[in-house]
């Protein structure tokens, strides 16, 4: 039984169709990407798994009975699904610390937020150093660190990564990927990752979905569509 | 000026400035952490002025006492005050500030006609123990009254400091303008935040109303004239801190208080909003402000 599954799903803004029927599905313990170039769904298809936008048809699923997609962000979370926002949205003026304190803020997570709270510590010692300092004071990478920690307080089942390598450096962006394998490794956590960097999520997927103006156009194991013509055609247009 | 008289006025400064960070703590939450234009905020406080005055006559309550158990019912006016805007204005976005200012001039007028019609035009007053007194310490008179206001000002102020930093709640109340979708994304529900921390703010206003008529007799045309110094207050500190309201708070009581005592005593009125013009030019994020 899959943990995440999605049936032909439509959404848009407004008089705007962005995804036209996508179907994908997420097992336990998987890290699946999301590939694609800018504009062809994959924040869409985010959002409307976070509850940040309404479908317009189709269907979200978690463990096959649970239905998403018409329920507000809040309540998505509480069902055990975080995402890790685009541009990463912490808050600017709170300190780290506080920041990811606020990660806890489900009464259910509360109760474990100090343990949480020294994992995240564990896993980036580069955070506690700066516990005391404004979220928004740090570098690019970071804030995306910070961006991660504070998604996983909420203790979720299945973790969403929104762009992860947007406006960081390469070498940074091999570290945020590092960190997630690390997290893959150590948690054994459920992740859908959308991504446009195919050789970086190729690292640590193990399934990719290939979207293009909003359909599901490949989909395979990570090495198939490394191997596959038509995406290096799609990817590089050669 | 002599030395005396100086320090005469810088001591009744520090009180006065005490209690103007009584009345701009809670629109230090309301606006400058909630967004919310609440103009209403002197009015709602000389509601309180006037419930323990009402307290008074019926129970022979103390003023201050009045305040605390005012709060409760005060809390409840926010939420439905607050949910009111929201639903009319805050939700439908792009011009709600303004129209939100509308909406809260509106309620000023009316809190102040209901006052008329309740109270009429004269002013009140409440007894306490502590009015009319003054602490004598060699040459100086402190009077009981702004101690006691300067005292539940910073009870005030540090009650809040540790809700806004020690609860779940008050650290999202803080997040909640910076970011509300991050907030909804943390399994907070980004209005029902807004609504407990403008019920907050609206509780402090009833035990800072009840320091309105310590300090001195009220009348339903009161309110007026603290809307610019509280407002002057909450944007001087950089909005939404704490700390940094008192500090505002007491630099206005003393700059105030020693104009007044000056050859250029009329000026005193200006003070607050000449301030407010030279520290928006010079450190637009206010003095204390993150």
């Amino acid at each position: 039984m899959p943990d995440l599954s999605v049936t032909d799903l439509h959404a848009g803004y407004g008089a705007v169709r962005v995804l036209h029927g996508v179907s994908l599905n997420v097992r336990h313990g998987e890290t699946v990407a999301l590939l694609g170039t800018n504009g062809n769904g994959k924040s869409t298809l985010m959002k409307c798994l976070a509850g940040l936008l309404r479908p317009s048809g189709g269907q979200i699923l978690l463990d096959g009975k649970l239905e998403l997609g018409d329920v507000p962000p809040q309540d998505v979370v509480a069902a055990g699904i975080s995402l890790v926002p685009e541009g990463r949205r912490l808050f600017p003026r709170l300190s780290v610390e506080e920041n990811l304190v606020l990660g806890a803020f489900r009464s259910e997570a509360r109760a474990t937020m100090y343990e949480e709270l020294e994992k995240a510590w564990e896993t980036f010692p580069v955070l506690r150093e700066k516990r005391r300092q404004v979220a928004g004071s740090l570098s690019g990478g970071q804030q995306q660190m910070v961006a991660i920690a504070r998604a996983l307080m909420a203790c979720p089942r299945v973790l969403l990564v929104d762009e992860p390598s947007v406006g960081l450096a390469p070498i940074l962006v091999a570290q945020v990927i590092d960190i997630l394998a690390q997290l893959k490794a150590e948690r054994g956590l459920t992740v859908l990752m959308a991504e446009q960097n195919f050789q970086q999520a190729a690292r640590i997927a193990d399934r990719g979905y290939v979207l293009v103006h909003g359909e599901v156009a490949f989909n395979g194991s990570m090495a198939e569509l490394t191997e596959s013509e038509a995406v290096r055609v799609l990817y590089l247009g050669v | 000026m002599d030395l005396e008289l100086l320090i005469d006025a810088l001591v009744a400064g520090l009180l006065l400035g005490g209690f103007y960070g009584a009345l701009s703590l809670g629109l230090a939450i309301a606006f400058g952490l909630l967004d919310v234009p609440h103009i209403a905020h002197p009015a709602f406080a000389l509601l309180g002025a006037y419930g323990a005055v009402l307290m008074q006559g019926w129970f022979g309550l103390d003023p201050v006492l009045s305040g605390l158990i005012l709060a409760l019912p005060f809390y409840a006016l926010g939420v439905a005050v607050y949910s009111f805007y929201h639903t009319t204005f805050e939700r439908r976005g792009t011009d709600a500030g303004l129209r939100g200012l509308a909406f809260f001039f509106g309620v000023a007028f009316v809190a102040e006609v209901i006052l008329i019609l309740l109270f009429g035009i004269d002013q009140r007053g409440v007894r306490a123990p502590y009015i009319g007194r003054a602490l004598v310490l060699g040459e100086f008179r402190l009077p009981w009254r702004m101690l006691v206001a300067s005292g539940v000002a910073l009870a005030i102020a540090g009650a809040m400091a540790l809700w806004l930093s020690r609860t779940y709640v008050g650290r999202a109340v803080q997040a909640v303008a910076q970011d509300a979708t991050a907030l909804s994304l943390l399994g907070a529900d980004p209005v029902r935040v807004k609504r407990i921390g403008f019920g907050i703010a609206t509780a402090s206003v009833a035990l800072s109303g009840a320091l309105l008529v310590v300090v001195g007799p009220v009348e339903p045309g009161l309110a007026r004239i603290y809307i610019g110094k509280v407002f002057a207050i909450v944007v001087l500190a950089g909005l939404g801190s704490v700390g940094g309201t008192v500090l505002a708070a007491l630099l206005l009581g003393v700059i105030e208080s020693v104009m007044l005592s000056s050859p250029v005593a009329s000026w005193t009125p200006a003070v607050a909003f000449g301030l407010l013009l030279a520290v928006l030019g010079l450190r637009p994020q206010g003095l204390f402000g993150r």
